[in-house]
């Protein structure tokens, strides 16, 4: 990370516009305009049989280095791998009531992507085709997107010291433009994930529920999570297994036993990150500085060296203190102790109720 | 297993009758007895107040009792699956078209159809339909129903049961309908309707080809010989003496349609091809590509009826690599 020029422009963009204009003028938005002629891609994890061409497919479409382990050796299904900045898509293996179901993950291409809202330099955008993309070009490296994203999905390139970028499933936008179906899609040998309009996939999806009674839970993953997402998720059903009390949604426990949060809510995850920070009003435009810190601190990482870990978690949060304190010095110029003062304890908290949620159940992949 | 103090006094009186000797020229042709000694099939008509002149609503239903009885035995059942209290008394005696208080105000139709029963504290009763669509979980059944067919309740069903000799008269009906039909008389247009069932006969495998060359997407690996006919083979002998499946697979074709789906039966369907392209068209999502229709169809039905090989992601077991792509693997 280049602290520097992360913090040249948390000063410029951030501190000064909040206090300008008083509503973050900079910052990226909560919400994004939705698409109902979007693309989108409903998996049925009642059909997937974990052979990993998706996999391959991606890697073959995308360019990406050829894997460790061959595509042919399924075995690796077993780990609960995550996606990284090499492998965009990746499937595993799930018990769901005491049977094996495979689950594919890659980016969900939320309605309202969190990474988008999460990143000041707005490297992210919601195109009106459903994906969700990502250009390096203004790219600082600070992760706020990977923290942000409920599905931890976006992959840092950390192996590369000279400008390492942000990578993750693009939904095949260059094959999109070409007419061309996404790589993963066109190599699936059971149509496990179909491709269509989202509105097309919602009906297909209801009337798969109802043309075979007791084969999925009656709850389509995605349809309003996180904000509604492009990708969605069918689960099998226990058959005929009440739905736990405790669960508002009626989604059952079969989404969390496929490693899926259905308590992300239904709002936007950037509309709810302000709406707590939001209370002291100049605190948004450091909304993600918080996020930052409580990412380092959570240790709920992609596998890394231990020691490396450490080294980027100390940075963390070096860069977390430097931040705070770069803010309110800031804020103290233009607005008086007082005023700065009050911008630390809430920077304070607000970090602290961050990473209490972080240490729970924050994020929609759950481990 | 099957026993009772009622059932044994019902047996013995039944013997009594089946002991004359039948009247000269009567119907030569009679269903096997029962072990109980109840009749071999009755008729069940919709006993109660409301009058069905010429059975113009719903002919009443014939109910073959040996083949229950036969199927209880097979399966290790008791009677009381059936006769829920314990008395070996007909289904009408408590259930009846506005319902009784003996049989808790449940009419007979729900006691027929039911396919949600309540839990009991003694035995949990099973009508004819929640037996019924419960026997297609069976293995020989689940590779067609329980996937790739859907079994909605189907009115064109209804006659399956529904149905009854023609030489049943008008006056014949209003006494079912009173409970005063004589028990002969009911025995006798019973065993005339069941005599009439035809079991279905079934296209022969022979008619269709012996292998299938599955070559249309054939790239990296080589075509699929699909063995047609040994697949045919298989599932039909597993279900040609099923009396239960004859009697809903009504078509000679029935077991065709389910892998030819969507198309009227013909011995000459449609290749999957002609509706399935290639890729996915985003016009109709719904719709498989042509290479998921056939792992969907293949996989759904080999797991269904737990046919444990080959597994789902052991490709070469159908069709083979490819010589080049062979090399490759190799090389790796
Ligand atoms: S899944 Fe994560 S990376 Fe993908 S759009 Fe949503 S928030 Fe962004
Ligand atoms: S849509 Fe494209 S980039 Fe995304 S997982 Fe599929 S192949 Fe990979
Ligand atoms: S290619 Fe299809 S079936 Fe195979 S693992 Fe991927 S989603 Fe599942």
């Amino acid at each position: 990370m280049n602290r520097r020029k992360f913090l040249t422009i948390l000063g410029r963009a951030g501190v000064g516009s909040a206090l300008g204009s008083s509503k973050g003028a900079e910052a990226s938005p909560a919400c994004f305009p939705y698409y109902p002629d979007s693309w989108g891609v409903l998996h049925d994890t009642t059909r997937c049989i974990g052979c990993r061409r998706c996999e391959a497919a991606c890697q073959k479409v995308n360019n990406l280095p050829e894997p460790k382990v061959p595509f042919t050796d399924l075995s690796v299904t077993e780990k609960k791998r995550h996606t990284t900045a090499y492998e965009w898509t990746v499937v595993n293996k799930y018990e769901v009531n005491g049977k094996p179901y495979f689950r594919k993950l890659q980016c969900f291409h939320c309605n309202d992507p969190a990474c988008a809202s999460a990143c000041f330099a707005r490297c992210f955008s919601k195109l009106p085709n459903g994906a969700v993309v990502y250009d390096g070009s203004q790219c600082v490296g600070c992760r706020y997107c990977m923290v942000a994203c409920p599905f931890y999905v976006p992959g840092f390139q950390y192996d590369l010291a000279w400008d390492p970028l942000v990578q993750k499933c693009t939904f095949c936008e260059p094959r999109l433009k070409e007419g061309k179906l996404p790589g993963c899609v066109e190599a699936c040998p059971v149509d496990a994930i179909t491709f269509g309009r989202r509105s097309d996939l919602i009906k297909i999806a209801r009337a798969r529920m109802a043309e075979n009674p007791g084969r999925y839970v009656d709850y389509l993953y995605g349809e309003y999570d996180a904000g509604g997402t492009a990708w969605m998720v069918l689960a099998p059903a226990a058959g005929g297994a009440p739905v736990p009390v405790d669960d508002p949604q009626g989604a059952g426990t079969e989404f969390k036993q496929l490693g899926l949060d259905t308590h992300l809510g239904s709002q936007p995850m950037g509309q709810l990150t302000y709406g707590a920070l939001g209370a002291v009003p100049m605190i948004v435009a450091f909304w993600p500085v918080l996020f930052g810190g409580a990412w380092a601190m959570t240790k709920r990482r992609e596998a890394m060296a231990k020691l490396e870990q450490e080294k980027i978690i100390k940075d963390a949060k070096d860069d977390l203190a430097a931040a705070v304190d770069a803010a309110v010095r800031k804020i103290g110029e233009t607005e008086g102790e007082g005023a700065a003062e009050r911008a630390r304890q809430a920077m304070t908290e607000a970090l602290k109720a961050r990473e209490a949620q972080n240490s729970g159940d924050g994020h929609g992949e759950e481990k | 297993m099957r026993n009772g103090t009622t059932l044994f006094l019902l047996a013995v009186t039944l013997l009594a009758f089946a002991a004359c000797p039948p009247a000269p020229g009567a119907a030569p042709a009679a269903l096997e007895p029962t072990d109980s000694g109840a009749p071999s099939a009755i008729v069940i008509f919709p006993v109660g107040a409301k009058a069905n002149p010429k059975a113009a609503a719903m002919q009443p239903v014939t109910f073959n009792h040996v083949v229950h009885e036969k199927w209880m035995e097979r399966t290790g059942k008791d009677c009381i699956v059936c006769h829920h209290t314990g008395d070996a008394v007909a289904c009408t005696t408590c259930h009846t078209q506005e319902g009784k208080l003996e049989g808790a105000h449940i009419t007979l139709y729900d006691a027929m159809h039911a396919t949600k029963i309540a839990p009991r504290t003694d035995t949990k009763p099973a009508s004819c339909v929640s037996c019924h669509s419960q026997q297609i979980t069976q293995r020989d059944c689940a590779g067609c129903h329980t996937t790739l067919v859907r079994n909605a309740r189907n009115e064109a069903w209804c006659t399956v049961c529904h149905t009854v000799t023609r030489s049943m008269t008008a006056e014949d009906m209003q006494q079912g309908i009173a409970g005063t039909l004589p028990e002969r008389r009911n025995e006798q247009l019973a065993t005339e309707t069941e005599l009439s069932r035809k079991m279905v006969t079934y296209w022969k495998a022979t008619k269709a080809p012996q292998k299938v060359v599955i070559d249309s997407l054939a790239g990296k690996y080589e075509p699929c010989v699909f063995n047609h006919k040994s697949h045919v083979l298989s599932l039909m002998g597993r279900i040609t003496e099923n009396k239960l499946a004859s009697a809903f697979h009504t078509e000679p074709a029935t077991l065709c349609v389910t892998c030819h789906h969507n198309s009227p039966a013909s011995a000459t369907p449609p290749k999957c091809a002609s509706c399935h392209s290639p890729t996915i068209d985003p016009a109709t999502p719904q719709r498989p590509a042509l290479m998921a229709a056939f792992h969907l169809q293949c996989m759904s039905c080999h797991k269904d009826m737990k046919v444990a090989r080959p597994r789902n992601t052991d490709c070469t077991t159908c069709h083979k690599l490819r010589a080049p792509e062979r090399a490759a693997n190799q090389a790796n």
